[in-house]
């Protein structure tokens, strides 16, 4: 079975479908609504404290290191959720594999601590240095 | 396979010695790992195996290629002399580990039997290039090198990652043998044309990576933004891991359709030596004519890789090494002579102007830089020589004439501006002090150098084992 690219026409035309929605009901909706423009109504936020300055203020070069930090121990972490789910599988089919992926894990776990171990010991979670 | 493992681990080990508060351990502990890598590579001598699923495939050229790399990498890290004392601005610890996990990507760029490994190797390969070609932090060609060199791969990237999917649609395979048998039947009359799409856009990719033209816009930027050492790490390893890797597909897995590419190669290769000789002729600054350099040897290469005859890879692999070598030679003489004037000047100097008698007070010093250069310009008796010689000749077994003719007539421009700076070193007046080589530092000149000699007058040596 060879496939062309005229093949994947249907492809093109649901991202069309989706994306049309999408501006169809945004246009419809603006011009359908009411609207009262009121200056509270058009502040940013209508409560809590008023806003200072614009968003564009230099931030310390730490906030970013913890955020992206915070993203990558995040994401590696989710790997275990999808290894948890099957490891009762393969502990019910074989041992063999059910040891081979633990070790598995023993390996993906021991490399993150590793990692752990070094943003330590680099003094990147030192807020104030 | 197991060097890929043990740099891994050796990366990260080279991250935790960095907290010792011992500048001093880490280079002779970083060429003991690579040393080592080389030593489990060569292990893998005469044993066809295939690794972690079929994703990985060791033979005689994965280990040849490889151990090209690591070689070049050994030479690097040697001239890399820790990376000076500044304790506050350098991260001797953190370079040398990533040099080690980018010597991982090349590995697996040359080992790869599926596209999605050709695709990690190179990333791994690239993202470790953008970070060193930035780590000179305080320096604002440094950054502009790395921002520009990461934009434009990334977008390099994107095409080759596009075109495997593409080839994976057209084949519905990702292993590289399956796609060549599939290829082979398609070939033979209805191929979709999603497949040809598919192979530019690889090819394209790739081409990006060995800073082949039209796609070398980068290069010169990027070659003179980065610090020498890493300039020479990249003009060495990630040159000889790309070409591993066209190497393979193009003897491999695109075989099938070889009409489709052959002529965008040939066009190619012309344009890649013309203007990569020409460019640097006109070039001042000695580090960016090497990066033209790099251009036309990449044009050089590709002469061979598309001159499909049986030992086409011994002679990839010998010009690799050749070329590798006298390259570290001389952004090692490079980097010493213009550090020595930089404590003079505000600036780095790294025009030709600052070997001006550079022969007076330090003739191993020039005489290191002749050797290179004549190897680089392919003068007999230096490995060069014969790198040129075996490629040219495939080439002409193959029939491929008009390339040919302009790569010999490239080759001699490329005389005129490596001598320039020869006659700089020997013939010019100045003034360079007497520069006190480190042992290692010394050693590895005379290594290098002692290499392209003995290569050069007999060059079976090597030639033999690949």
């Amino acid at each position: 079975m060879q496939y062309q690219p005229s093949d994947y026409l249907p492809i093109i035309v649901q991202l069309i479908a989706a994306i049309g929605f999408i501006v169809a009901t945004m246009i419809a909706t603006h011009s359908l609504g009411p609207k009262r423009n009121t200056k509270l109504k058009n502040e940013v936020f209508e409560c809590g404290i008023e806003s200072v300055g614009d968003a564009r203020t230099p931030i310390s070069v730490k906030y970013f290191l913890v955020a992206i930090l915070f993203v990558l121990f995040d994401v590696e972490v989710i790997f275990m959720y999808p290894w948890a789910v099957n490891f009762i599988h393969w502990v019910n089919t074989s041992a063999a594999v059910a040891k081979e992926m633990f070790l598995e894990m023993l390996v993906f776990m021991a490399l993150l601590l590793t990692g752990f171990v070094y943003v330590i010991k680099k003094g990147i979670l030192h807020w104030e240095k | 396979m197991n060097s890929i493992i043990a740099l891994s681990l050796f990366g990260i080990a080279n991250l935790f010695l960095g907290f010792l508060n011992n500048r001093k351990i880490l280079l002779p502990a970083t060429l003991a790992f690579v040393l080592v890598a080389l030593g489990l590579n060569l292990a893998d001598w005469n044993q066809e195996y295939l690794w972690f699923n079929n994703m990985l495939r060791t033979n005689n050229l994965s280990v040849n290629f490889a151990s090209v790399i690591l070689v070049a990498t050994f030479l690097v890290v040697a001239v890399s002399r820790g990376f000076g004392d500044d304790e506050e601005h350098t991260h001797p610890a953190e370079y040398y580990a990533i040099m080690l996990f980018s010597v991982v990507g090349a590995i697996m760029m040359v080992t790869f039997e599926n596209l999605i490994m050709l695709f990690v190797g190179l990333e791994i390969l690239s993202v470790s290039m953008y970070i060193l070609t930035g780590t000179d932090k305080r320096n604002l060609r440094s950054n502009e090198a790395a921002l520009k060199y990461f934009l434009m791969g990334a977008f390099a990237t994107g095409i080759l990652l596009f075109g495997i999917a593409l080839i994976y649609g057209a084949t519905g395979s990702f292993n590289i043998h399956g796609i060549e048998a599939l290829v082979l039947t398609a070939a033979g009359g209805s191929a979709p044309a999603l497949l040809y799409i598919g192979i530019v856009m690889v090819i394209i990719g790739l081409l990006f990576k060995v800073s082949a033209a039209p796609f070398h816009f980068w290069t010169p930027d990027v070659y003179e933004g980065a610090p020498a050492i890493f300039t020479a790490f990249m003009s060495t390893v990630v040159k000889t891991a790309g070409f591993a890797a066209l190497f393979r597909l193009l003897g491999g897995a695109f075989t099938g359709v070889y009409g489709t590419w052959i002529y965008i190669l040939y066009f190619l290769t012309m344009l890649t030596l013309i203007i990569g000789n020409i460019t640097a002729v006109y070039q001042q600054s000695f580090k960016r004519m090497l990066a033209y350099s790099s251009i036309s040897h990449a044009g050089y290469l590709m002469l061979t890789a598309t001159a499909k005859v049986a030992h086409t890879q011994s002679s990839i692999l010998f010009y690799s090494l050749a070329y590798s070598v006298a390259t570290i030679s001389a952004f090692a003489v490079l980097m010493v002579v213009a550090e020595t004037k930089e404590s003079n000047a505000e600036k780095t100097n790294e025009n030709f102007d600052i070997f001006n008698g550079l022969a007076k007070n330090n003739p191993l010093l020039a005489f290191v830089l002749t050797v290179s250069m004549l190897s680089l310009a392919g003068i007999p008796l230096t490995a060069g020589f014969w790198g040129k010689f075996f490629i040219f000749s495939d080439a002409f077994q193959r029939g491929i004439v008009v390339p040919l003719v302009v790569a010999v007539l490239m080759s001699a421009v490329g005389i005129y501006y490596y001598f320039k700076a020869i006659i700089s070193a020997y013939f010019k007046e100045g003034d360079v002090p007497a520069i006190e080589l480190k042992p290692i530092y010394k050693i590895t000149l005379i290594v290098t150098t002692l290499l392209t000699i003995v290569l050069g007058i007999a060059p079976d040596l090597v030639k033999s084992i690949f």
